[in-house]
């Protein structure tokens, strides 16, 4: 039926205590990507929930090394750090930068862009929550269109930016997508990159509670949803050559992904769809199209 | 404290206890293990959930037989002729198709019978307290298997001269061999039960006598009488009642049918007689009055019966046994048409005026109800028909349970073996003088509660019947044995409805990294210092076993 344990990372380098709203994503998805990774990583964190919420002092959850950097440089402070490992002679070590999806797409796009073409050895892992939540929901580069956020009271009019090709253009090695429904795959994705060496791309769609608007449990299920309307794509580019592409064979509406987040409650009208879903489709056949999905 | 913190550090890090998020919580997840509706829906309540997990995940075959036989002293013979009210409850219905528990059961009940493995006694010292168990089918022999593993004595009174009731004089042996059946009741003889055959009681030992003697009887009598239509000619030669027939065949007589069989009902007995008929070289024809919806019968029977060219006439009722010189010559029917629903649910049949037609037969076999003998035996009776039990399984007589057919009616082998037990524990109740709720059970699954996404589509094992003309020459068994790997493919089917399997998503789903893996049984459980109750392990648990329930 399902696989035995054998095929699961659980090493609790992500530990409990940490002070993220009940069902986060983001949570979950940071525990993943370092149950995969291991002992042997240093994780180096930008200003966001994930850092907020996981090392207060005196009790961090992270297991690892862990830097917390400004909102804009977590990809400038690991190539620092790789390249004060390779100074000193040692390692090898993972070394891992995290941001959220605002300090990925926005604020730190430069650092990240920099430390990608100046090759370093390190794996830029992006939390993508669509907005910034830590600071209040405001809307980010990422933000899909039609959301309502605290500043997009009428819902976003812009299209989310694609960081995952916008990384693969880097001409970097390693670009992956991946959900946190399915923690095998996102688990064999965060191996595979700290595998290859040069810098790495993993962008996570990562829900939010709180700024999405949905009860806790079904983060899960939301982030299915999100596969399975082809919104959020699920691929590997390995050396500018798409690899593997989740395929989706029996595709659902996007109303379904839509309706049970408080998000995009402005797109319906008493219960019946707008302009703006029909919109939202089109963005998601052009997925089907564009991935092969 | 004393060493020496780095630069900076008011506090050594690892004296640190992390912060409770356990606090944050309004709901809270419990691991429960629930009831699937497969043994909520069988009579004698198996743990099929359990055999089948054991058969898919250590393939070990007797230790399935051994959780099968908790329950159940008669899997082989269930496997065979259980109408399978299991499948009917089982989720994957509404994935898939149900998955096949009767072979499964077939399958292991046959293991137990040639590796010739032995029932485990519950409670190994004797008691002293003596029962006497009257009549040796499904429900007596259930009601002293019971007994005889929590110590007590048991004899078993048997009017015929070997054991078995209705399985050995009802069944056909093309359903279910009789050396099967034979093997299974030897080895429940096996914990030491006393069988006395050829005693009738009431006639050959009154009651008074069993009742002066031992603690507690239990009367598992069965439905032995055919009851008579009460129409003109039905005393005529060639008129059998269906159990009269049954039992003729079974016991090695000799009967001339003749060419043309009419064989009047729409139960089992009337389906076990008219396929034993075709088989003796008759032709025959089954005369209902209603339709082929309302028939008693379990709908295997009916269909394999349709198979074997067996002509049903619905909407049928005869009216006259046509004689000649006391020997039949036909059967005089009606039309009918199905009006209003009557107390028994089913439409009530009226005939049409002027539909009468005869269909010649030289045999008539009426199959249509079954009564029970009472003869001696003075006990209260529910519509003057069934032996009548209170709560507490007892009758009208002190001391003296009853069980099976001569209590539920017309009814299956397996709710037969149920009343057997649910007997068996009220009768240790009673000499114990406690009360125990045997029947109480966890709620159901149902497929509405499962998260079907981590479930695989699988096809349904298929069984091979023999073909029809092969079959109809001969008593010898219409589906031969299973290949034992493939019964434990189909077990992997189980969805393990209410009981975890290991499958990892509550551990993996966590954000909290509040489950654990207890050392010391491997299961999972709830580090409640951290979880917050997000419900997302109830959400993604694929079998229900995770229940969000109110903190308080």
């Amino acid at each position: 039926m399902i696989d035995n344990l054998d095929t699961v990372e659980k090493k609790d380098l992500f530990a409990s205590g940490h002070r993220a709203c009940g069902g986060c994503g983001q949570a979950l998805a940071a525990r993943m990507v370092a149950d995969a990774a291991g002992e042997n990583t240093i994780a180096c964190v930008a200003t966001g929930c994930l850092e907020v919420f996981s090392s207060p002092y005196p009790d961090p959850s992270w297991r690892i090394p862990f830097l917390h950097s400004l909102f804009e440089n977590a990809a400038a402070v690991a190539a620092g750090v790789e390249v004060a490992y390779k100074a000193l002679n040692k390692g090898p070590v993972n070394i891992i930068a995290q941001g959220g999806d605002g300090s990925t797409s926005d604020i730190g796009f430069q650092c990240m862009s920099g430390m990608f073409e100046r090759g370093h050895n390190v794996l830029y892992v992006c939390y993508d929550n669509e907005a910034y939540m830590n600071t209040g929901v405001q809307r980010s580069g990422s933000t899909p269109f039609g959301t309502r956020t605290t500043t997009t009271p009428g819902g976003n009019k812009r299209l989310k930016k694609n960081i995952p090709l916008l990384a693969a253009d880097h001409g970097i090695p390693y670009v992956a997508t991946a959900t946190v429904d399915d923690y095998r795959d996102l688990q064999r994705k965060v191996k595979t990159a700290l595998s290859i060496e040069g810098p790495k791309y993993l962008h996570i769609l990562a829900p939010c509670p709180l700024g999405w608007g949905h009860a806790g449990d079904i983060t899960v299920q939301i982030c299915r949803l999100a596969k399975q309307t082809c919104i959020f794509p699920v691929f590997e580019i390995r050396e500018g050559k798409m690899i593997s592409v989740h395929k989706v064979p029996v595709k659902k509406p996007v109303e379904e992904y839509l309706k049970l987040q408080g998000r995009f409650r402005n797109l319906f009208k008493k219960g019946t769809p707008t302009a703006d879903v029909a919109a939202i489709q089109k963005i998601a056949d052009g997925n089907i199209e564009r991935f092969n999905l | 404290m004393s060493e020496k913190l780095p630069l900076g550090l008011a506090l050594d890090l690892r004296n640190v206890t992390p912060y409770k998020t356990g606090s944050w919580r309004t709901q809270k997840p419990l691991n429960i293990m629930q009831t699937p509706p497969c043994t909520h829906g069988c009579p004698a309540r198996n743990d099929i959930r359990g055999f089948l997990r054991t058969l898919a995940v250590s393939k070990d075959y007797e230790e399935a037989w051994h959780i099968l036989t908790r329950t159940n002293p008669l899997p082989a013979t269930c496997g065979r002729v259980c109408p399978h009210p299991c499948e009917e409850g089982c989720n994957r219905r509404d994935f898939d198709t149900p998955l096949d528990i009767n072979s499964a059961e077939r399958s292991i009940g046959d293991f137990g019978i040639e590796n010739r493995l032995e029932h485990k006694k519950v409670i190994t010292s004797e008691r002293k307290e003596k029962v006497a168990i009257v009549g040796s089918g499904p429900a007596g022999l259930s009601c002293a298997f019971h007994l005889a593993k929590k110590g007590y004595k048991v004899k078993i009174f048997e009017a015929e001269g070997t054991p078995g009731g209705m399985m050995r004089w009802g069944i056909p042996a093309y359903r279910l061999p009789k050396n099967v059946l034979g093997r299974e009741i030897e080895s429940i003889l096996k914990l030491g039960i006393e069988l006395e055959c050829n005693i009738k009681v009431g006639i050959n030992i009154p009651m008074d006598q069993l009742m002066r003697e031992y603690d507690a009887v239990f009367l598992g009598l069965g439905a032995q009488k055919g009851s008579s239509l009460n129409i003109p000619g039905d005393d005529a030669r060639n008129v059998f009642s269906g159990v009269e027939f049954l039992k003729a065949v079974h016991s090695g007589r000799k009967i001339d049918i003749g060419r043309e069989v009419v064989v009047v009902g729409g139960g089992n007995t009337a389906m076990d007689c008219a396929r034993v008929a075709k088989r003796l070289g008759g032709n025959v024809s089954v005369v209902y009055r209603r339709t082929r919806v309302e028939m008693p019968a379990i709908t295997a029977e009916i269909d394999e019966a349709l198979e074997e060219r067996i002509m049903f006439r619905y909407n049928t009722n005869p009216v006259k046994i046509v004689t000649d010189e006391n020997r039949v010559i036909g059967i005089l029917c009606m039309q009918m048409v199905l009006k209003e629903a009557d107390a028994s649910g089913r439409g009530r049949p009226v005939p049409i005026p002027g539909s009468e037609s005869v269909i010649p037969a030289d045999t008539v076999i009426i199959a249509a109800g079954q009564a029970v003998d009472y003869e001696g035996i003075d006990v209260y009776k529910r519509d003057n028909k069934w032996i009548d039990v209170n709560s507490q399984r007892m009758t009208s007589m002190d001391r003296v349970f009853a069980g099976g057919d001569a209590v539920l009616g017309l009814e299956t082998v397996s709710a037969a073996i149920g009343q057997g037990m649910h007997a068996a524990y009220a009768i240790e109740d009673f000499i114990k003088n406690q009360t125990q709720n045997h029947l109480a059970s966890p709620p159901v699954v149902y497929s509405k509660d499962l998260n079907t996404y981590y479930y695989q589509a699988a096809n349904r094992f298929n069984k091979e019947s023999v073909p029809v003309h092969i079959r109809l020459k001969s008593f010898e068994e219409i589906y031969p044995s299973f290949d034992r790997n493939d019964i434990i493919t189909e077990a992997a089917r189980c969805l393990s409805c209410g009981l975890c399997f290991q499958c990892n998503n509550c551990l993996m789903y966590c954000p909290d990294n509040a489950v654990k893996i207890s050392p010391s049984t491997g299961m999972y459980e709830f580090d409640y210092d951290f979880c917050k109750g997000c419900g997302l392990c109830a959400r993604e648990c694929p079998c229900h076993y995770i229940k969000m329930t109110l903190e308080r």
